[in-house]
């Protein structure tokens, strides 16, 4: 006991004295846990050898858990990290804050009217980049060929959700496991509500009418939200009111799945035989869409931001342009294949012939130039952003919205009960913010 | 013993802990009550006006209120119930004799060491999940359906996990009590001719009052403010089926960073915990006088 | 004791206790075999349990990852400071309250223990800012000093009631053998307290250690313990079982064997006053 006191002692003593400043400049990386960022996360030697001088320390969260994180920091400037992993939803907004540095002086060398125009568009304010997209995707239908083919059935490229409704009834096959449609349930902003506000683009429905109005009353969402909670009860999987992206991702890539319809980003996922039991059987389309000219797909980059402030905005600079750029699309061809480079960037990726060859790259531009965050809606509405409104008070507003739609598909409440509460809930909010006033 | 000198002693050498209790309450506090009477949203900086009780309307009115209220009683209520019977039997049960008595206890104070991210984690993904979970096997092999926990019972499925958390330590109190029971007590006792449960009801259970008493309080302290459990579970859903109050104060101020009415939402629950630790005392008061 | 058992009701105690105990530590067993499985085999339907081929690439892939070693010595750096700390300053308060009671003793103690409901996200913005204003974001230091306080409460409580056990007549009896203050405090007063700061150390350190609310917080990298590591694997990406089981074995272990060996000393003066 007297040993391990002492032990404890002397080692907690070490600790205090002891310092971290090996290199000249450290940059702390708050990123998401998702495999492409992972991925870079195994890569960062070829920058470390290329930049000596700068060290890289990764701080690797859960989605939730990172927004709170970096929306803190940022917000209070606390300045923990110098580079932060932010999305299509906060850059407008943070931007406009003030609370970003402007990318617009990257060297020549980066390219920078090689972006997609959809994806840099989106996180441009006043003409300053205030991001770089680290991947960018959209979301489409992914598909087992070999149970639609079991099924009798042909998937078109671009399919309606009626089609989706009556593949999923015949694939359907709860005895071996297999569920018709696997769907987002859990609830949050980024999870249930980001799919589900894009099906409602799809069925003519939307968050606001032009004066601010919530619009839940409206029979547009409820045909959708029923549509959605009649398909899921009948031939979705078990627990799906708990399932967000990576918990879907892991059903297909069981098997379990026989459509999909989630993020781009996640074909590569499903189609690495390393992971994928059924990487060879998967078949792509776009999102499904209900006959009135919108497709129910949504736009998102993940991005690297620099917030305002921190001490080592150069060697921040160095590093997104080092991860964001064309030679880091090269490196991960090298080391894992073109399957597995981050997409939805460039231009420049999707006119490579090796690219192409990639069985959904194309499906993937296809579906991110199908969505318009300027026009996401049948109606006209006040706000842009497909599967978000781009207002501050969004992500608490969608999450308890959310958290009554998951509360729906539960079974917990019916479909009626939850619009309800959300009509409720939602003009609470923009009530107390001030809008429509 | 207690001259005049030991008891200003006595001052100075409690000083040091009380002050910095008083400031780490008073300071946060101080601030928080400031911030609670501010419009304060950290996603839109600017003046932060004075708003009076306005926050405080907000959050009372907030129809997860009162969901919350109770979610947090029967929370605390729950795992309390279930810890102190678990314990109690489980402490009667280890005081018998038996082979590898220090083995079984290792096995049951095993989980009390695991964080609760953790053990919310493993729950949630290698037991409760209803395709993959251990427990969806077991039903499917029994030829049932699985149970999905989390969207039918989320909060008894969060009771069951914080319980298996805290009955180690339960046991471990009680079971110290029971070993400190005369057992010619016992022996006098049943020689007199009580049954198991006459003994039980009259030498036990007045025995081990104290230890229960303790066993409450600690663990009310640490499950009033439950939170990483049900953030790696459910997130307070569905609905508002799982939001306890102190997840109504985060989803205030820091999913929606509106740090005014989180603020008040603090100062709300910091009333509310102290109406119980009132309460508690009072309980402690007559069973710990000494 | 007299009374003789017979073997059946042994074997019948020890039946029941053994199949208790298993399931109750089901889940962490549970979990470290899992961490020595393939992906596809942590989802196998049957189970399998100790028939597969066990492999450390979990192990592997999660050390890739993330620093392992560094966020573990930031977690015994901070349980073990903080724990130290506040004992070096409640033993002298829970020492008088002890030994010198006054009338209000007792108010102390609850109203100490009452600073402990605050609920800390109520309190997280404040003390962010004072943390970013003191620059004590990401440091070991920041977070010693709260958990220090957060645990001082139940720390001086524990210390309390285990000083209020030693009786004070021992104390005048050696008196009036002519014992100096020196002499008492070091060969009467330590040896009767040592268990009960034991005991208070270890379930501090354990407390301390599984804090994920302040550390996950308060951190970046620098500092970031064990609470933050596991964050990184609290969604899956796809098949994730093994690796989860990999990092949650990884995080606890350490707790889990100093718990184990040190129980005896844990037990013995974790009793909160409970037992007369």
């Amino acid at each position: 006991m007297k040993t391990t006191l002492k032990a404890m002692l002397g080692a907690t003593a070490l600790a205090a004295f002891t310092t971290t400043a090996l290199a000249d400049t450290t940059l702390t990386i708050a990123t998401v846990n998702n495999g492409d960022m992972i991925r870079m996360q195994g890569l960062t030697e070829d920058f470390t050898k290329k930049n000596p001088g700068i060290e890289l320390e990764w701080v690797t969260l859960e989605e939730n858990v990172l927004r709170t994180r970096v929306t803190q920091d940022v917000a209070t400037k606390g300045g923990q990290f110098d580079v932060m992993t932010i999305g299509t939803y906060e850059v407008p907004i943070w931007g406009k804050q003030g609370w970003l540095v402007s990318m617009n002086d990257l060297p020549g060398s980066y390219d920078v009217d090689d972006l997609l125009p959809a994806i840099r568009g989106g996180l441009t304010v006043d003409g300053e980049l205030y991001a770089a997209p680290f991947y960018g995707e959209s979301s489409m239908v992914m598909y087992r060929k070999d149970l639609m083919e079991k099924a009798g059935m042909e998937m078109p490229d671009a399919p309606s959700w009626h089609f989706i409704r009556r593949a999923a009834a015949k694939m359907t096959d709860k005895d071996e496991g297999i569920y018709g449609v696997c769907l987002r349930g859990k609830a949050g902003w980024g999870e249930n509500m980001a799919f589900l506000t894009a099906t409602a683009n799809s069925f003519g429905a939307r968050w606001f009418d032009e004066d601010w109005n919530a619009q839940f009353d409206s029979p547009e969402w409820k045909e959708a939200l029923t549509f959605y909670i009649d398909m899921m009860t009948a031939y979705g999987p078990p627990g799906a009111s708990s399932n967000g992206f990576n918990e879907n991702l892991a059903l297909f890539q069981q098997g379990k799945c026989g459509m999909w319809i989630d993020a781009t980003v996640a074909a590569s996922f499903v189609t690495n035989p390393k992971d994928s039991t059924v990487a060879d059987k998967v078949g792509f389309a776009l999102a499904p869409d209900n006959g009135l000219g919108k497709r129910g797909n949504w736009l998102w980059a993940w991005s690297l931001a620099i917030p305002a402030g921190t001490d080592d905005e150069d060697a921040a600079k160095k590093f997104i342009a080092w991860a964001t750029s064309k030679d880091y699309l090269a490196l991960v061809a090298e080391n894992e294949g073109w399957a597995n480079v981050p997409p939805g960037t460039r231009t420049s990726l999707y006119e490579n012939a090796e690219y192409a060859k990639v069985p959904f790259a194309q499906m993937t531009l296809d579906s991110i130039n199908a969505a318009d965050p300027t026009a996401p809606t049948v109606d006209p509405v006040p706000y842009t952003g497909v599967q978000f409104v781009a207002i501050p008070e969004f992500q608490g507003i969608a999450t308890a919205v959310g958290q009554q739609f998951s509360a729906a598909l539960a079974g917990q409440t019916s479909v009626d009960d939850a619009l309800a509460n959300a009509q409720k809930l939602t003009t609470r909010e923009m009530e107390r913010a001030g809008y429509g006033k | 013993m207690a001259t005049k000198a030991s008891r200003s002693a006595a001052r100075v050498m409690i000083a040091p802990s009380v002050l910095l209790l008083l400031g780490w309450m008073v300071i946060p506090l101080a601030l928080t009550l400031y911030f609670s009477v501010l419009r304060y949203n950290l996603l839109m900086p600017g003046a932060n006006p004075f708003i009076g009780v306005e926050n405080y309307t907000y959050f009372l009115t907030d129809p997860a209120f009162t969901d919350a209220i109770i979610n947090t009683l029967l929370l605390v209520g729950g795992v309390l119930t279930i810890t102190v019977l678990g314990g109690i039997g489980l402490a009667i049960l280890l005081d018998q004799p038996m082979w590898g008595q220090g083995i079984v206890r290792i096995l049951v104070i095993a989980p009390f060491f695991v964080m609760p991210t953790v053990s919310a984690l493993v729950w949630k993904n290698m037991f409760m999940n209803p395709v993959n979970g251990l427990f969806a096997h077991l039903a499917s092999a029994l030829g049932m359906q699985p149970f999905d926990f989390f969207a039918i019972a989320p909060l008894a499925s969060i009771i069951g996990i914080v319980s298996w958390q805290w009955l180690p330590f339960a046991t471990l109190i009680l079971l110290t009590a029971m070993q400190s029971l005369d057992s010619e007590q016992l022996e006098a006792a049943e020689m007199d001719g009580a049954g198991p449960l006459a003994r039980f009801r009259y030498i036990m259970l007045p025995h081990m009052a104290r230890a229960i008493t303790v066993v409450i309080l600690i663990q009310t302290i640490f499950l009033l403010s439950i939170f990483a459990e049900i953030l790696v579970t459910t997130n307070g859903g569905p609905g508002t089926a799982s939001t306890n109050l102190t997840f109504l104060v985060y989803a205030e101020s820091l999913l929606r960073f509106d740090v005014g009415t989180g603020s008040a939402g603090g100062v709300v629950a910091i009333i509310l915990a102290n109406i119980v630790a009132i309460f508690l005392m009072r309980m402690i008061g007559k069973n710990l006088d000494t | 004791m007299a009374r003789a058992i017979s073997t059946r009701r042994m074997a019948l105690n020890t039946a029941i206790a053994w199949t208790i105990g298993a399931m109750i530590f089901f889940p962490i067993l549970w979990t470290f075999l899992t961490s020595f499985k393939t992906e596809a085999q942590a989802i196998a339907d049957p189970p399998v349990f100790f028939l597969f081929d066990w492999t450390t690439e979990n192990y592997t892939t999660v050390q890739e990852r993330s620093n392992y070693f560094r966020h573990f010595w930031n977690s015994v750096v901070i349980s073990v400071g903080s724990t130290l700390i506040g004992l070096a300053i409640a033993i002298p308060a829970a020492w008088s309250m002890a030994f010198v009671p006054s009338k209000h003793t007792k108010n102390i103690l609850m109203w100490m223990l009452s600073t402990k409901m605050l609920p800390p996200v109520g309190v997280l913005v404040p003390i962010y800012l004072i943390f970013r204003d003191l620059k004590l974001l990401d440091t070991q230091f920041g977070l010693i000093i709260v958990l220090t306080l957060i645990n001082l409460p139940i720390i001086v409580w524990m210390l309390y009631t285990y000083f209020k056990e030693i009786p004070g007549e021992i104390l005048e009896a050696a008196r009036m053998d002519g014992a100096t203050l020196r002499s008492e405090v070091l060969y009467i007063l330590l040896p009767m307290a040592v268990p009960g700061i034991a005991s208070t150390m270890l379930l501090n350190i354990i407390l301390a250690w599984n804090e994920a609310f302040w550390t996950l917080n308060l951190t970046a990298a620098k500092a970031a313990p064990l609470t933050a590591f596991i964050a990184s694997y609290s969604s899956p990406e796809g098949l994730f079982y093994a690796k989860l089981s990999a990092a949650s074995t990884m995080a606890i272990a350490p707790i889990l064997i100093m718990g184990w060996f040190s129980q005896k000393q844990l037990v013995r003066g974790l009793t909160f006053g409970a037992v007369k």
